[in-house]
């Protein structure tokens, strides 16, 4: 019995090793180029009804967060449903792969929006550049399994990062193309690379 | 997935249709192996060295792959030298995967046997 649970376990090796070094084309172009409308779609709103959408730093931030939390339902249940399809025996390796490479940045993105909101509400104004440089180092991470032009997704959001720290700073209240125009654009271009990017590399 | 074991199928449970005949020998088995953990090809003396064959043994196993097209072999010029390198191709992709899905259900169904065995005797 011991050897038949070695050998399943073997099996599972193998299919994490193939994992490990294929690429993974379980993000979905779709879901993904609607979080970045909808990013603009929202800045738009928050621009064009300050009181309502944008009265403080708290209302901006909420606003935001449930921006987040609509892409990344959207978003997660398109790469499970794709990865499931594309990568059949292997989804759930890679599945776990992608997250190792991804979840970091955006679990400690959520730690951090927690930590400035309750330890230093007068710092949020850094939340925008400082939630565009993490996302920026997921992208980073998951660069090798991806079409190679993703690596140009990572530094705009690192330099929209790094320019929104210098543009919000100082202000009771970030713009809102601080969060709409670095996500919007940088998800539209994430969506253009993952639909033409793995063809070049093909 | 179907899986060829025909689990739920009552005569046919245990025939294992899809322990591909010609990836179920060790050799090529194994070749297959370091080509799917190596998605963008290894060459011909690398791949010698990984599964410890012979290149007469190396080229008969790899003409079998080439054949059922599970495999792709490309000969390139690299510092003057002829280098033949081979990749596996979608298809030998889907059947390598489809064949470790084969094995586990026989290493599921001999692990089920096992216990009933188990049961019985005790």
């Amino acid at each position: 019995m011991l050897e038949l649970q070695k050998a399943l376990a073997e099996i599972n090796e193998i299919r994490g090793a193939i994992a490990r070094v294929n690429d993974f084309r379980g993000y979905g172009p779709l879901s993904v180029a609607v979080s970045g409308l909808l990013a603009l779609g929202v800045a738009l709103a928050q621009a064009n009804w300050p009181t309502f959408l944008a009265p403080d730093p708290t209302t901006y931030f909420f606003v935001w967060i449930g921006v987040a939390a609509v892409a990344a339902m959207m978003t997660s249940l398109e790469t499970f449903n794709r990865t499931r399809r594309v990568h059949a025996d292997l989804a759930v390796p890679m599945l776990q792969r992608a997250l190792e490479q991804f979840a970091p940045a955006l679990f400690a993105g959520v730690l951090l929006a927690g930590a400035l909101a309750y330890f230093a509400p007068q710092a949020l104004w850094l939340l925008p550049g400082l939630w565009q440089i993490l996302f920026s180092l997921g992208v980073f991470a998951s660069c090798p399994f991806l079409p190679r032009q993703m690596s140009i997704v990572g530094l705009w959001y690192l330099g929209a990062g790094l320019v929104s720290i210098a543009a919000c700073s100082g202000g009771a209240v970030c713009s809102p193309w601080a969060m709409g125009v670095p996500f919007g654009v940088g998800q539209l271009l994430v969506a253009a690379i993952l639909r033409y990017g793995f063809r070049q590399k093909a | 997935m179907t899986t060829g074991s025909g689990r739920d199928s009552g005569a046919a449970r245990f025939a294992y249709a899809g322990l591909d005949r010609v990836i179920h020998e060790k050799a090529r088995l194994s070749l297959l192996t370091s080509l799917m953990t190596h998605p963008k090809g290894l060459r011909f003396g690398d791949l010698k060295q990984l599964c410890g064959l012979t290149d007469g043994n190396l080229n008969r196993h790899l003409l079998v792959l080439e054949t059922a097209k599970l495999v792709r072999i490309s000969k390139e010029i690299d510092h003057r030298r002829m280098q033949t390198s081979c990749q596996i191709t979608a298809l030998g992709r889907r059947r390598y995967l489809e064949y470790l899905a084969v094995l586990e259900r026989v290493i599921l169904d001999a692990a089920a046997a096992t216990k009933l065995q188990g049961l019985t005797d005790g």
